[in-house]
């Protein structure tokens, strides 16, 4: 790995951090406010594909691990991967790799704008949404003794956030890769 | 940032990482194995016995738990709603039990001692290529010093917005934030080459 790639997925990692510090921000047209952290990780595989993306992600978690309270509404320590919902971060690492991998096949600096956003937005919904459910639901399945039916409708309430968090990803991505591209080109 | 750790000279505090680290993996599998509100009861005493000896303070002791209690209590309930009483008893007792263990090990562990013991844990992968055991420390370090830097930027880009009298919108933040962050990964990345701090082998892999 070259230092610029180290770098880079640290930089993002910081950026994940950050975000869960700020307040939560309002979009305009639903009144709920938007947690940023988790939009956070499918934008780091919309910017740095999968590998740097990955890392990123990695390097957050490891961080909230040895004890430093890097996650939003400032939860840190082991104990943060005692709690039911613990598949969802994990699930993350999986989220990002996908959205990544998925972005740099799908999207080109070739194409038109709007090609581009509908790539990403793809990507961050296969990532963000479907990988991360899986491990979110099926993690919160297996500890709560629920079952798999009862954790996904009870997981059901929080897909529309993710959906719009995977829109905002997909606009704010497109817009970086105008400004910077990052994303490794693939055939 | 404040890590979590407190100081302090208790026997937990003077055990090695690594073996908190392999008796906290123990418990959580032991904890999984056994279905016997008892046997999970005691534990859970057990568990509050050890975090109550850390003396942290009644309030430092709950706000570190609160976040993650309450979704444990929510998973709970809705066992013991959906399923049955004792099914919602032992999702309580076994996920509390564990998360007190967790943050007694938490409390009890330095940052900079962690790090040394995953360090030493990359060693192997290192032979095979996979990944450099110093950059895990590297990086984590990078990372905890450009969060400050993170939030500053977004403090400007916030009085940006209010001195043209425009609202914070995802969009015109995010975008702007990350690309003056990534923009500086150059400079970062030429300053820590010239300073040798990865050594002098040319990079295995780019």
């Amino acid at each position: 790995m070259s230092t610029r790639d180290l770098v880079l997925s640290a930089l993002f990692a910081a950026i994940i951090v950050a975000l869960g510090l700020l307040p939560p921000i309002m979009l305009g047209f639903i009144p709920v406010p938007i947690t940023a952290q988790s939009m956070g990780v499918m934008l780091a595989g919309v910017v740095l594909g999968a590998r740097r993306g990955t890392i990123a992600v990695l390097l957050v978690l490891l961080l909230a691990a040895i004890g430093l309270p890097v996650l939003s509404g400032g939860r840190g320590g082991l104990a943060v991967f005692a709690a039911p919902t613990t598949g969802f971060l994990i699930g993350w690492v999986f989220a990002a790799f996908v959205t990544g991998f998925l972005s740099e096949r799908f999207v080109r600096s070739s194409q038109g704008a709007a090609l581009q956003t509908a790539g990403f937005f793809a990507a961050a919904v296969a990532g963000g949404v479907v990988v991360l459910y899986a491990f979110g639901i099926s993690y919160l399945a297996v500890v709560s003794g629920l079952g798999f039916t009862k954790a996904f409708v009870g997981s059901m309430a929080f897909i529309p956030g993710d959906l719009v968090k995977a829109a905002v990803t997909a606009l704010a991505g497109r817009a970086v890769m105008a400004g910077y591209p990052l994303l490794p080109a693939r055939a | 940032m404040r890590s979590l750790y407190v100081e302090g000279d208790s026997r937990l505090h003077r055990l090695s990482p690594r073996i908190k680290l392999i008796l906290l993996v123990t418990v959580s599998l032991a904890l999984f194995l056994t279905r016997s509100p008892i046997v999970l009861g005691g534990a859970a005493l057990a568990g509050i016995l050890i975090y109550a000896s850390l003396r942290m303070g009644w309030r430092q002791s709950w706000l570190r738990l609160r976040p993650i209690l309450l979704t444990i209590a929510v998973v709970a309930l809705a066992t013991l709603i959906l399923n049955t009483a004792e099914e919602g008893m032992v999702v309580l007792l076994r996920l509390t039990t564990l998360m007190l263990v967790a943050a007694a090990v938490t409390a009890t562990t330095p940052v900079g001692s962690f790090i040394e013991e995953i360090s030493s844990a990359a060693r192997p992968l290192e032979r095979i290529g996979l990944v450099r055991a110093d950059d895990i420390g590297l990086a984590v370090g990078l990372v905890i010093r450009f969060v400050p830097e993170v939030v500053s930027r977004y403090d400007i880009l916030r009085q940006a917005h209010r001195a043209r009298g425009l609202k914070l919108r995802p969009m015109t933040v995010i975008v702007p934030l990350t690309i003056q962050t990534l923009k500086s990964a150059d400079e970062i990345a030429a300053a820590i080459d010239a300073r040798g701090i990865r050594g002098h082998k040319p990079p295995s892999r780019s």
